[in-house]
């Protein structure tokens, strides 16, 4: 690949990164072992394998919600050691597995990152508001409902609406679908498809969902305990498996491509 | 005038009181509760406890110099944390330092208020106030600070959804347990609210019923009542707060990251 070519750059580098939780009785147990990987701008990169295999765990790295215990993690050329967790997240945002709306209107929950940081909210008719949720796919007649009247489906949108409005750089998703019935799920996808190459966003998501995967993968990474077994663009990865792990996990019963 | 009212319980009449004490846990068997043990060894300590005190009492009201009372006054204190430190369930991380020097402070101050400038009898020492006052201050924002620190614990783990979600947006360690530390304040102050708020006409509290009944004059023993009241609001508060002030940050790192259990 050129350096200097119409290629997409590289966005966020992960750098031999690892993640040890202890256990109550102090034991210690290695959930990430040394992962190396890059994800590019204008592109999305699916974390694919079996759960409790560190997927999670490594997402939570990258705006720092957690923090490595060794490695390296690069955002735009600056290791996110040194940026402000505070500054960093609002670059790099995360949309949790199930996005917790705060009580009150979508606005307000729109409004929160703004709360924080003590800047003047933006009204329901500013164009930060109507942007997000014109990239979430937000009618915005729902601007003032209760958030947490909204089915799971909406909900997700809000949470995605939520992150944007800070104009991330990368996004991070969580098992972005696993709430949710297929249709929706779908609908959900192409939506974040949308979003990431009219934006340019870099989007990393992790999920079992091999549907979604599928769907959704330019660059496909398979976790499982803790490592990166094998990786490749989306759909060749996808369709020719060559470790036994994954071969073995594409064809798990539920498991539909 | 004579004390005629005053009538002298003999220990025969503390054991027949005693005995619905054991009516009590009676009780909590049939219930099947499974905490009979605590209940009977918590009314053997109060009865132990008592007697000594009461014994104790009489020598330290003698005591004509402030260094003896603060230390017992601080035995007292450090007695209430060993208490609730044994009592909660779910311990934040801490515990012991955050609760001790909540506790001293707040009740350290409100005492010293109450002594110096509320009441101001001379010397401000006098045992025969200052530790049953300090007591009473003492045991109510001991049952403060365990609430307070009990609901943050509890609140920290039942909200971490929203805590998480918070950080992901920007917000720093305070901003997203705002809520958290809120609640697990309002549970602090609940009983000495729904106390105030029955005073009087529910319940004839402990210190104005023993005042009574050792023959003050009841206008005189409502106004301590009301002073005491008053003290103890503050203290509660003061400790909660501090509580809630510095037990929130040891739940999240400096980099604002919620620590996992």
């Amino acid at each position: 690949m050129s350096e200097f070519g119409s290629e997409n750059s590289v966005s966020v580098q992960v750098e031999r990164v690892s993640v040890t939780r202890k256990s109550q009785e102090g034991v210690e147990t290695e959930i990430v072992r040394e992962i190396s990987f890059s994800a590019r701008r204008g592109e999305i990169t699916v974390i694919i394998g079996p759960s409790g295999g560190g997927k999670s765990s490594l997402i939570r790295l990258l705006n720092r919600l957690a923090e490595p215990s060794g490695g390296r993690i690069l955002v735009e050329g600056t290791d996110i050691a040194t940026i402000d967790p505070i500054e960093l997240r609002h670059r790099v945002a995360l949309v949790p597995q199930k996005p917790f709306m705060f009580a009150g209107s979508v606005l307000e929950n729109l409004q929160r990152p703004f709360l924080y940081r003590q800047q003047p909210l933006p009204s329901a008719g500013s164009e930060a508001v109507l942007q997000s949720l014109s990239l979430a796919k937000l009618d915005p007649s729902l601007v003032e409902r209760d958030a947490r009247s909204l089915s799971l489906g909406q909900q997700q949108r809000v949470g995605l609406a939520r992150g944007l409005i800070t104009k991330p750089s990368v996004l991070l998703l969580d098992e972005p679908t696993s709430a949710l019935d297929r249709r929706t799920s779908d609908a959900l996808a192409a939506t974040l498809r949308e979003i990431c190459h009219s934006q340019r966003l870099t989007v990393l998501l992790v999920t079992h969902d091999l549907r979604l995967a599928e769907r959704l993968a330019d660059y496909c990474l398979y976790l499982e305990a803790g490592r990166i077994l094998e990786e490749g663009r989306g759909e060749d990865l996808l369709a020719h498996p060559k470790s036994p792990e994954l071969i073995r996990f594409l064809e798990e019963p539920g498991a539909e491509v | 005038m004579e004390n005629q009212g005053l009538v002298n319980l003999e220990i025969i009449d503390l054991v027949l009181a005693f005995g619905l004490v054991l009516l009590s846990i009676g009780l909590a068997r049939l219930m099947k509760v499974g905490h009979e043990g605590q209940m009977l060894w918590a009314a053997v300590r109060m009865v132990a406890q008592l007697l000594l005190v009461g014994y104790l009492l009489h020598f330290i009201f003698a005591v004509k110099s402030p260094l003896p009372v603060i230390a017992i006054l601080l035995v007292m204190g450090a007695f209430s944390l060993q208490v609730i430190g044994g009592r909660i369930r779910n311990r934040m991380p801490r515990f012991y330092q955050v609760a001790g020097t909540s506790i001293f402070i707040g009740c350290g101050a409100v005492t010293f208020l109450f002594c110096a400038v509320i009441v101001r009898y001379t010397p401000w020492y006098d045992p025969r106030y200052l530790i049953p006052l300090a007591g009473m201050i003492i045991g109510n924002s001991m049952n403060g600070a365990s609430l307070a620190a009990e609901r943050l614990a509890a609140e920290m783990r039942e909200r971490r959804d929203e805590i998480e979600t918070a950080l992901c947006l920007g917000a720093t360690g305070r901003q997203a347990s705002q809520s958290a530390v809120r609640s697990a304040f309002r549970a602090a102050l609940m009983p000495t609210v729904n106390t105030m708020a029955a005073m009087g006409i529910v319940s004839l509290p402990g210190m104005m019923t023993g005042q009574i009944l050792s023959g003050t004059e009841p206008v005189v023993a409502v106004r301590y009542q009301i002073a005491i009241m008053c003290a103890i609001t503050g203290a509660v508060s003061i400790t909660a707060y501090l509580i809630l002030l510095q037990g929130y940050r040891h739940y999240f790192t400096q980099a604002h990251q919620f620590r996992d259990e």
